[in-house]
């Protein structure tokens, strides 16, 4: 059998495409996350974002309207997480999996106009550029832009929070949300900041699916997404390089095994399915396991609510 | 230029407690200003209100006549105010460098040079690169006094600053704040220590329940006039009869090592000695020298080999805590609310957890809450635990009210020997007091007591032998009236 060189190509492309959710998603619950707020919504607030994206490309016709719309939903959708958890002190926990069971729900709600129409064909850069190199040009070229910004995030984010001066408020604030209140932070401004921020790359991530991936509005289309995400961020140890990694290794399994499937591998398909979550995890854990990194990357006051008493 | 700080009827009330009531201070520059009260008096509230973390309910605030309004700590930061909190104000994952750096809007290049030559002025050296949780108690409290310096303060507060310090490094704090206090910058030492306060301080204010009581120069005053402003009654000074005690031997501990694997624990070398029946075993050293370990070792926490310690006559050396209570041991931890007690749980929940087979505190399994009631509303009332209500989470007691709560549960069921680790860690003078009373009295009763203290002060008050822990070994056991605290600091350091 002859493999063609520009068919790895593309199945490297179709990978790094199926990658494009989770790293917008994880990188955003990241920054969600450093600020100290443990965001369980992130699968609701993909969802909206899908729905959202989806109806106001099939009403106004506008792909910008749509992808911006989306993750204005996103952040819409976060505002009522970060009311409820950061000015009326609730449990994140708690607050979070609420958020993803009515996204979920009221995504179908809304849906139900939209199963079955159509999507729009989405513009793709560098089309021209598609033939010129054997096995790269399917990787580099030809994709939306929602693509390559998703694969520039991993590093935007891992600058912002090491280089810039806000990068470093949100990690005090996620480290002792007191000192940095004792300091002078605004923590809860902060914290409002995140978690609007997450909210409005979810909701891109969630447009991305419904948009571009696969052009179509299903029922409960994120099936899980958001949930690897979040995975992906702690296994991570909230670093997003390693994100960018786990997205790719957990994107990679994923296509390999309908492969392998297709082709009639003799491997119990459950196994196949479960593959990509167990491989996932472990080359995570296994990357990550250096303690002393753990602890210094860990937002020590994760998931824990603040309020300052005067 | 002078810096005058001026506080006016300061008040703050609280639901059922009234912090600040009418407090009026004058401060100026090129002093040292102690504010001294115990627990509880409002001390950390008033520096609070002057760094702007808590806003006073009513009063005003006048650096060089004009008025502050301090809303949030950045508005006292703007006003050259800088304070040095009590728990440190850190931000333990990230850097140093980033720890200095982030309350200011200057270029980080000009930061770091900054941050350099005050280093340089003051002798601190600290790795500004490594991660905060990396350092020290005292090199922690050195960034947050640079953190200050940085802002070139007019005003610096220290709120209890040596708490969590070592002796070398409580008088290299000194020594630092006298430069400060040199330069101009106004000092205000907030304390309970009253030893501290004659050494460092010009000027003392001493607060009590909210109220500021007294103002008064340091050189009119001395150490019993302070404590006696403090707590608002005439103290009386305890002293132990020394008496000769018997020679009844009661715990022989032989051959006792300790190796561990944690690199952070010290090991116990041969460790030797005996007390007798009534006998008071001080055993002093710079914390980190063993005493922790030693501590877990007697008490079985740690086990160590069966013959190597021998209480009563039998072997104990392989027993968990639980058995060596049952031999009439009882112990008091040295972290009140991590290892004496549970903080979530309530005052009668943790008596329950010194259970013996004879209290009857279970029956089939089942939790016998009234007897337990009993007991608890027993122990309270003997040991003058300032508290009615045994359904109170210990969390909210003072350190002194645990204290007492704690040395009563191991003292109501008369045990033969208490071993205690810094029973005084923290506590205000009338705790330490009536915890001192307490020892005294068991030791009258012909009880016996190993007490490892960090406080020599303590040691030599109610021991009868003393020996000292450096690098996980013991010095040889002496008799407390031939031993003075500067022979012990030579020993603790080493020295012979």
């Amino acid at each position: 059998m002859i493999i063609d060189i520009n068919f790895v190509g593309l199945i490297i492309a179709s990978i790094m495409a199926s990658a494009v959710p989770l790293i917008l998603a994880s990188c955003g619950e990241l920054i969600t996350e450093r600020s100290g707020v443990l965001n369980l919504g992130v699968e609701g607030m993909m969802i909206i974002g899908a729905i959202s994206g989806f109806a106001l490309m099939t009403v106004t016709g506008s792909l910008i309207i749509a992808v911006f719309g989306a993750m204005l939903a996103g952040v819409l959708i976060s505002t009522i997480f970060a009311f409820l958890t950061q000015t009326l002190i609730t449990n994140h926990v708690a607050t979070g999996l609420a958020l993803t069971i009515f996204g979920i729900g009221i995504s179908a709600m809304i849906g139900k106009n939209f199963v079955g129409i159509p999507g729009k064909e989405f513009p793709v850069l560098f089309e021209g550029l598609k033939d010129t190199m054997p096995l790269l040009s399917p990787i580099l070229f030809g994709h939306s832009v929602v693509f390559y910004f998703a694969f520039a995030l991993p590093f935007i984010t891992s600058y912002f929070l090491k280089k810039t001066k806000i990068g470093l408020i949100v990690r005090a604030v996620g480290d002792s949300p007191e000192s940095a209140s004792n300091q002078g932070i605004n923590v809860k401004f902060v914290r409002y900041a995140c978690i609007l921020y997450g909210g409005a790359m979810c909701g891109l991530a969630g447009a991305y699916l419904s948009m571009i991936y696969t052009p179509q509005w299903i029922e409960n289309m994120t099936g899980g997404r958001g949930w690897i995400a979040l995975a992906l961020v702690v296994f991570s140890t909230w670093n997003p390089i390693k994100i960018l990694i786990g997205a790719m290794i957990f994107g990679g399994l994923t296509i390999i095994q309908f492969h392998m499937q297709a082709i009639g591998v003799r491997i119990p398909v459950q196994f196949l399915t479960a593959l990509p979550y167990i491989v996932t995890i472990i080359v995570l854990v296994v990357i990550s396991r250096d303690s002393r990194k753990i602890r210094l990357s860990t937002p020590s006051s994760l998931g824990k609510s603040f309020y300052k008493d005067n | 230029m002078n810096t005058n700080l001026k506080i006016s009827n300061i008040t703050k009330i609280y639901p059922g407690c009234v912090a600040n009531e009418n407090v009026s201070l004058e401060f100026n520059s090129g002093k040292i200003y102690a504010l001294l009260g115990e627990n509880g008096a409002g001390k950390s509230t008033l520096v609070k209100i002057l760094s702007g973390v808590i806003i006073p309910d009513e009063g005003e605030i006048y650096l060089n006549e004009n008025n502050l309004k301090l809303n949030s700590p950045l508005d006292a930061k703007k006003n050259d105010i800088g304070m040095v909190f009590q728990h440190f104000n850190l931000f333990e994952t990230l850097s140093v460098f980033e720890n200095l750096i982030i309350d200011s809007d200057e270029p980080r290049e000009t930061l770091r040079e900054k941050i350099d030559s005050i280093m340089k002025k003051y002798n601190f050296s600290i790795d500004l690169d490594i991660p905060v949780l990396n350092l020290s108690a005292g090199q922690k409290q050195k960034v947050e006094i640079i953190r200050c310096l940085i802002r070139s303060p007019k005003v610096l507060i220290m709120d209890e600053p040596t708490s969590v310090l070592t002796e070398q490094e409580t008088s290299e704090l000194f020594l630092s704040l006298k430069k400060f206090s040199e330069e101009g910058i106004l000092i205000i030492y907030i304390t309970h220590k009253l030893k501290e306060v004659m050494q460092l301080c010009d000027e003392v204010a001493v607060m009590r329940r909210g109220k500021l009581v007294s103002v008064s120069q340091i050189k009119n005053e001395n150490i019993e006039s302070l404590a006696n402003k403090m707590v608002g009654q005439n103290l009386k000074t305890i002293k132990k009869k020394k008496e000769k005690t018997s020679s009844d031997q009661l715990i022989n501990i032989t051959n006792l090592n300790f190796i561990s694997e944690d690199p952070f624990e010290t090991n116990l070398n041969d460790i030797n000695f005996s007390v007798n029946r009534g006998e008071c075993l001080g055993i002093a050293g710079i914390s980190g020298n063993g005493q922790s370990e030693l501590f877990q070792v007697l008490s079985g926490e740690i086990l160590s080999n069966k013959n190597s310690i021998e209480f009563n006559k039998n072997y104990i050396g392989d027993l968990n805590p639980q058995e060596r209570r049952e031999y009439m041991m009882a112990f008091s931890p040295e972290d009140r609310l991590e290892q004496a007690a549970i903080p979530q749980m309530a005052i009668f929940e943790n008596v329950a957890l010194n259970n013996f087979k004879s209290s009857n505190f279970f029956n089939n399994g089942l939790i016998n809450e009234n007897k337990i009631k009993e007991h608890s509303k027993k122990i309270i009332s003997e040991f003058n635990v300032n508290t009615d209500n045994i359904e109170l989470k210990s969390q909210f007691l003072s350190g002194g009210n645990l204290q007492k709560l704690i040395i009563g549960r191991e003292l109501i069921t008369s045990p033969d020997l208490l071993i205690c680790f810094n029973p005084t860690w923290g506590l205000d003078v009338g705790a330490i007091n009536y915890i001192h009373e307490t020892l005294i009295k068991i030791n009258e009763q012909n009880k016996s007591i190993i007490l490892i203290s960090t406080d020599t002060d303590e040691l030599l008050k109610l021991s009868d032998k003393i020996s000292v822990i450096h690098k996980g070994k013991l010095s040889k056991i002496m008799n407390a009236d031939e031993v003075t605290s500067k022979k012990l600091g030579i020993l603790m350091g080493g020295g012979n």
